[in-house]
């Protein structure tokens, strides 16, 4: 019975979809379309603090802190068209469950097939005039939790801070504030990163009536992959440091699934 | 020798009740908050994204004073930048912060800011309204956080009716902190000394002053200090031995760009009002001009990016003789701007 109602309820979804496909986009149907990014380690959520876990190169360490700036968020379809959101900024905290989830409004209606987005403010906004800096990119809006270099003008793109007991540091503790646009006055390194994210045979379908969710996960084992080493540097606050975590952590993104929900 | 050096004496006190006499009449003028000295070239910074209005430098000046910027309300960004030493932390090679605790270079002259492309000694920011952010944030300086700031304020009985003032509403946001401040600041302009008035043919130099700015282009001081600004905004390793009595080497510009290139240089600082910016250097080690001038001579230190300017002979550094170095400095001091350091516009509220 109950395996006759679930296959029932899979024809008519597909038959709606297909449906769908062919009749009901009209030419000005627009939905939100939102992405949530859930952090993990591994394959477990993440516990802030308390809990111990062990990184490729063998290393424990906890997380106390985990953010993260995701600008220049552009989708496609599998046409190759391309829809960009510029001049939208958002910072992901793990402690902020609100900061996960990112709409972006008025997606006009198709069947998106692939999405890219940077971690980072790019170059452009990085030495935008002090007016163009509001909402996340405002110094004032951090509180202890400072997200902006004042004597080295820029963001930090990415900020992990826990301990390990590998740490030589104060109390055991490691901090990675990764940062650097590539620089102002001179050229420096550049630690923007652009991740491209294909939904394989999967879509994003935007509908009047569908408002699809991404479901991104974020596995930061990935930051440390084998590489980065708590026991080599226990605090890397400069740009030429922080290069090999982000070639690291631009690995750590993955769709887990797209939910396309009709309201 | 001694009736000598009473004339000169007599002549210069001469000379200085004479320019005290000039400075005390343009006071009844009002001069406009901004204004770009003939002799200078067009400001790097964007004027037209802040325009400097009577309202917008009162609350910058008022911003500037107070003690609310630091965590524990005790310093002002005019602790270390006082007018009469242009600007400067008299008497201190590095300063003090909260808690007792010292940063680890010279606070530098605030003057002319409009033209100047890059702030503080190693240039790690590049737009004046992004400055304030460093001092105020620094925990060896005022250790506060911007958003208390803007708190502090906005709980303030004044301030919201002086952001109105000066910006239309009571909103008080980063933005307008930052650029009342750099209203302020911008408008510490200095192109009115007596090497000013000698260039415009208002006043005379001495033979000595003369001859010192002639060696001041001979021996190629000029091409880092350029005029009018005295400054080429380039960063330069001058020599300076390492510095080990604080066990910590300060390589400069490297700690911004990270290239080997830029290792032990610095920005070259202005030489406006000299006289009163002591003591001199990113670390401020030397307290007088003579030591400054012996350095070059007799002291520089063969480091890595050391000014290829420096290595013209076998022995590095600039050849000057005591008299050179003297008539020098009496020509550095003709850039001492007694207005400036006195201008009442830029004293504490």
């Amino acid at each position: 019975m109950k395996k006759l109602s679930i296959a029932l309820v899979m024809g008519i979804s597909i038959f709606f979809a297909a449906c769908e496909k062919s009749d009901s986009i009209g030419p000005n149907d627009k939905n939100d379309l939102s992405m949530y990014f859930e952090n993990m380690v591994g394959t477990e959520p993440i516990t802030l603090g308390t809990k111990t876990y062990t990184s490729g190169a063998g290393e424990d360490f906890t997380i106390t802190t985990l953010n993260y700036f995701i600008s220049n968020i552009s989708i496609k379809k599998r046409d190759g068209t391309e829809l960009k959101f510029a001049d939208q900024y958002f910072l992901v905290k793990e402690t902020d469950e609100n900061s996960k989830t990112i709409t972006l409004k008025d997606v006009p209606a198709g069947d998106y097939s692939s999405i890219s987005f940077m971690v980072g403010v790019d170059s452009a906004k990085s030495v935008s005039d002090v007016s163009q800096r509001t909402g996340v990119l405002d110094p004032a809006s951090y509180g202890t939790d400072n997200m902006y270099w004042s004597w080295n003008s820029g963001y930090i793109f990415f900020k992990m801070e826990g301990t390990s007991t590998k740490s030589t540091g104060a109390g055991n503790g490691y901090k990675l504030h990764i940062g650097g646009f590539g620089g102002m006055s001179a050229k420096t390194a550049n630690n923007l990163r652009t991740i491209t994210l294909p939904f394989g045979t999967d879509a994003a379908q935007v509908r009047k009536n569908i408002a699809p969710e991404i479901h991104l996960g974020i596995d930061v084992l990935k930051v440390f992959g084998s590489n980065v080493k708590i026991a080599d540097k226990n605090e890397i606050m400069n740009p030429t440091l922080g290069i090999p975590v982000a070639d690291n952590y631009k690995n750590m993104f993955d769709v887990e699934h797209i939910h396309n929900d009709a309201m | 020798m001694k009736k000598r050096i009473g004339i000169v004496l007599g002549l210069t006190l001469g000379l200085w009740s004479c320019s005290e006499k000039i400075e005390t009449e343009p006071e009844a003028v009002e001069k406009p908050l901004f204004e770009i000295p003939s002799t200078f070239p067009t400001p790097t910074y964007n004027m037209a994204s802040n325009p400097i209005t009577e309202d917008g430098f009162v609350l910058g000046k008022k911003i500037f004073f107070d003690g609310k910027l630091s965590r524990d309300g005790t310093i002002s960004c005019a602790e270390c930048h006082n007018q009469v030493y242009a600007f400067t932390h008299h008497g201190h090679a590095i300063s003090h912060g909260l808690d007792g605790l010292v940063g680890i270079r010279n606070a530098p002259t605030l003057v002319n800011l409009a033209w100047q492309n890059t702030f503080f000694w190693d240039g790690g920011v590049f737009d004046l309204d992004l400055f304030s952010l460093a001092p105020i944030e620094n925990h060896v300086e005022m250790d506060e956080k911007i958003g208390n700031v803007l708190d502090k304020l906005r709980n303030d009985k004044d301030y919201p009716g002086l952001f109105k003032k000066a910006f239309g509403t009571e909103d008080i946001t980063t933005e307008r902190f930052l650029k009342s401040l750099s209203q302020f600041m911008l408008t510490l302009i200095s192109a009115n000394s007596r090497y000013d008035k000698y260039i415009a043919g208002k006043e005379p130099f001495t033979s000595e002053e003369t001859e010192g700015l002639r060696l001041f282009k001979e021996k190629g001081c000029v091409t880092c200090h350029p005029e009018p600004l005295f400054t080429d905004h380039s960063f330069k390793s001058n020599g300076l031995p390492t510095d080990f009595y604080r066990n910590f080497i300060d390589y400069g510009r490297f700690r911004i760009t990270e290239l080997d290139v830029d290792k032990n240089k610095f920005k070259v600082p202005s030489l406006r009002n000299i006289e009163y910016t002591f003591p001199y250097m990113h670390d401020g080690r030397f307290n007088g001009l003579d030591e400054v001038l012996d350095h070059y001579s007799d002291g520089m230190a063969d480091l890595e990016n050391l000014d290829p300017i420096f290595k013209k002979t076998t022995k590095i550094g600039v050849a000057l003789t005591a008299k050179e170095k003297s008539q020098i400095i009496a020509f550095l001091k003709t850039l001492t701007d007694e207005g400036f350091l006195k201008d009442k516009r830029f004293a504490a509220p």
